[in-house]
């Protein structure tokens, strides 16, 4: 296991060198120049080749891309923002407990209502309740998580004049306040993210009720409940967890605009602001901290199928 | 000027505003707060609340109308100009205080404080061209500026009042902060003090208790609720959790006309503010440098078309050089030969074919039209009616949209092939829109024009301090440019500006800020 775990750290950091080496040129390859828009703009200098000079653009690209990774490697220093100036892992660091709770509020919420529908739909196959279930998981999967976003804030606007957009509290400073204003762009996002984990709960408790082992739990005697829940969910819970790693980046990915239409102040924000104004640093260090991210939660969930089945070790 | 200060008092008496309340506006997040560090409207609006110009426009009470750039005092008491327009001599107003805010606490704003301003908006600003003039700044004693310029200069104080410009800063707090893009380092003289700033959440001012006009602003604060998205900020409107939606109450005409629908309630006005938009060709180059082409692009825009089709029919047509909302200054295409106005206003297809055929196209050409798809509504569908209504005369355009950033650092600064469309800036002095459009080698002189005739007379109505003769000046220009069809301008619409009944005294003045805007603002609630 530690061997194991070892073995994947090491495997991660020329996943992350390249996500690197990828983001890094990406930025530089985009339209537009960031020195221009600045002067032209914002007059942070007098001259293009001034500030080009004060933000070390002009130096040769292998030496920028050092200069960046080397700051990371070996000071733990992500850099800052050309615009703002500020360090980037501090902003990162503010913003990032509201993605993490909205992804987080998101993940529990289409796990559970995903889990207990695909539950529902396997058990009662082909009856009334299956089917509702398999038309609720089509009409989550088909209605866009930002449409469903602009539905919830504007209709009640306009019917109740009453809208579910409130001023950020961070979770610290008063729970209750917090909740209230998380829990609308978690329903509306993890309501559209159930229906994927739904179809694959079902199918796979459908291949699992099936499989000689619960047939013997059936001929024991065993309740419905016990064979359900103690033998067939584990095993089911492997496609389902393996969806929810896959999904991460999306939670992430998602949260831009969802955080854009709910007012709420998190990293998806900070990346697309610096993804429109060119800023370089900010995009490549916000990537990068989240493609480690996402490489840290699939060892985690490589990891949690060694407890949902027991025969698999690492 | 005591006689407008009274006037006003009377207005303000006659409505009975009652102090209090806090006015709260849904707002994207301005990408700074120092006014010469950006040239964002969102950050000149921001700070607008706390900083205070050596003179200001007209607002609330005092305006006539929302283009009233007649120019009062605001920290400057008084002013002489010298014969031949080029000495400004500035009286400060004497006890003006700065925010108790560390590092300044409070002190007394000083003729040095202007001179510093004045010279690192010079130095940093990227509107630093508007004060290009200025030869020096010299303090003749504690409250005495003198501001000398190399030649007379009429839009000068237009410039100085405009909040985007010439807002007074303190030296030690950039000394402290390194700029003024900390919320600590916000310490101006102006009717709202930054309280506090929550990055990506809110920004709150409250009243300044020492605000040097007594008696105002009458609200006692201001927040603005970082909103990055339309579609919450009207829903935030429509619910009541705002006075208003954007920045300065602007509504685009569908979203106004369907609050009026679902909120019967609002206050909803629509008004034509300053505003333009045009196609722009190189006019340098090949096939634009030839007159009858750039005829021929403006007689095949179909402007009533567009008006009827997108604009409720509420729009204006008559929209270049000088922007519709910018009347004083105005020369109508009714009042032009109608030979000539046809190129600002009229629809001939046939003879736009002609003219084309004429300049050697019988059979049309091709060119790329570049664009930022990303302006609001109607600004896409008018990207779609110009390549169809190009393409019906025999020019086939290809629409190249670009990305923004590409977009703002290329195209709209003349770095572009053959022809570009957008909106402009809205300036607040007509000088903008003529000199700075068509001077050459000006990069707001997007289509790199280059005519020594109109060039002259450009010169001219900048130097020209009598109002009355620069107007003549400007006149002159208008017929000059005519029939030029340099840029070929599009319809322009008004701005809904919505708020609930209970704002008061809310009036829409074209000038970017926002402080005096809601100076003589105040809340009728219960």
């Amino acid at each position: 296991m530690t061997r194991y775990v070892l073995r994947r750290v090491a495997l991660a950091i020329p996943t992350l060198f390249l996500v690197s080496i990828i983001v890094f040129a990406m930025m530089r390859l985009m339209p537009g120049d960031v020195v221009t828009r600045m002067v032209e703009g914002h007059a942070y200098a007098p001259t293009l080749a001034a500030l080009r000079h004060d933000l070390g653009l002009d130096r040769p690209v292998h030496v920028q891309y050092l200069d960046w990774i080397g700051g990371i490697v070996l000071r733990g220093d992500f850099g800052n923002s050309y615009w703002t100036r500020q360090p980037i892992l501090e902003e990162f660091v503010r913003r990032f407990p509201v993605t993490l709770e909205l992804a987080g509020l998101t993940i529990l919420i289409s796990v559970v209502m995903g889990i207990a529908i695909g539950i529902v739909s396997a058990v009662r196959q082909d009856t009334a309740s299956d089917y509702v279930g398999r038309v609720l998981a089509i009409l989550a999967l088909s209605v866009p998580y930002f449409g469903l976003a602009v539905l919830v804030v504007v209709l009640p606007s306009i019917y109740f004049k009453w809208t579910p957009v409130w001023t950020y509290v961070a979770f610290t400073a008063d729970p209750l306040a917090n909740l209230k204003i998380m829990i609308v762009p978690a329903l509306v996002f993890g309501v559209t993210r159930a229906g994927p984990i739904m179809r694959i709960m079902r199918g796979a408790l459908l291949d699992v009720l099936r499989q000689e082992y619960i047939r013997t739990a059936w001929s024991k005697g065993l309740s419905e409940r016990t064979i359900v829940l103690r033998h067939a969910l584990k095993n089911a819970l492997i496609p389902v967890v393996s969806l929810v790693g896959l999904q991460t980046p999306l939670y992430l990915g998602g949260s831009v605009i969802i955080e854009a239409i709910f007012r709420l102040p998190g990293v998806g924000l900070f990346f697309f602001e610096a993804l429109t104004k060119l800023d370089y640093p900010v995009v490549q260090s916000v990537n990068l901290i989240i493609a480690a991210m996402v490489v840290g939660l699939n060892l985690l969930i490589d990891l949690s199928y060694a407890y949902l089945d027991p025969r698999i070790r690492y | 000027m005591l006689l407008t200060i009274a006037l006003a008092a009377t207005a303000i008496s006659a409505q009975q505003p009652k102090r209090g309340g806090v006015f709260r506006i849904a707002e994207r997040e301005a990408p700074g707060l120092d006014p010469h560090l950006s040239i964002s409207f969102l950050t000149h609006s921001y700070v607008s609340l706390a900083y205070s110009q050596l003179v200001r426009f007209p607002n609330g009470p005092e305006q006539k109308s929302p283009t009233d750039f007649s120019i009062l005092p605001d920290v400057a008491e008084k002013w002489t100009v010298s014969k031949d327009g080029t000495v400004y001599t500035f009286h400060l107003r004497k006890g003006v205080r700065f925010h108790t805010k560390p590092p300044v606490n409070g002190r007394e704003l000083v003729a040095d404080d202007v001179k510093y301003s004045l010279e690192r908006f010079m130095a940093k600003s990227g509107f630093r061209e508007r004060l290009e003039p200025v030869q020096a700044i010299d303090v003749l004693d504690r409250s005495t500026v003198r501001v000398t310029l190399k030649e007379p200069y009429a839009p000068f104080l237009n410039h100085l009042a405009n909040p985007s410009f010439c807002a007074i800063l303190p030296r030690e707090a950039e000394t402290k902060f390194r700029d003024f893009n900390n919320a600590d380092a916000v310490i101006g003289t102006g009717p709202f003090v930054l309280k506090s700033y929550e990055k990506g959440v809110r920004v709150v001012f409250e009243r300044n208790p020492s605000y040097f006009v007594k008696g105002v602003p009458y609200l006692d604060g201001v927040v603005l609720e970082i909103t990055p998205d339309a579609v919450a900020r009207l829903a935030l409107l429509r619910s009541g959790k705002v006075e208003q939606a954007h920045i300065w109450g602007w509504l685009s005409p569908e979203e106004g006309k369907s609050l009026q629908k679902t909120n019967p309630e609002m206050v909803v006005t629509p008004t034509l503010v300053i505003g333009q938009g045009f196609i722009y060709m190189r006019t340098d180059q090949p096939p634009f440098n030839d007159v009858r082409v750039r005829r021929a692009v403006a007689l095949a825009i179909d402007r009533k078309g567009w008006n009827d089709a997108l604009l409720y029919g509420e729009g204006c047509l008559d929209a270049g050089p000088v922007p519709c909302a910018l009347k004083d200054w105005k020369l109508d295409a009714l009042k032009l030969e109608p030979a000539k106005a046809k190129y600002l206003v009229g629809h001939d297809p046939a003879e736009a074919k002609r003219l084309l055929a004429e300049a050697g196209y019988p059979n049309g050409l091709t060119i790329p039209m570049y664009h930022w798809p990303g302006y609001i509504p109607p600004w896409r569908s008018y990207y779609e009616l110009a390549a169809e209504n190009l393409g019906k005369v025999g020019i086939t355009v290809e629409l190249r949209p670009e990305e923004y950033g590409k977009y703002i650092s290329t195209t709209a600064l003349g770095k572009y092939d053959k022809a570009a469309m957008g909106p402009s800036t809205p300036f607040t002095d007509v000088d903008d829109f003529l000199y700075g459009r068509f001077y050459p080698e000006l990069s707001t002189n997007q289509s790199h024009v280059a005519d020594a005739e109109l060039s002259k007379m450009l010169v001219a109505q900048r130097r020209e301090m009598d109002p009355k003769k620069r107007k003549q000046i400007v006149d002159d220009i208008q017929r000059y440019l005519a029939d030029k069809a340099y840029y070929v301008y599009v319809p322009q619409w008004p701005q809904y500006i919505a708020h609930p009944p209970s704002v008061k005294g809310f009036k829409h003045h074209d000038g970017y800020g926002l402080g005096m805007r809601l100076l003589y603002t105040w809340l009728d609630r219960k």
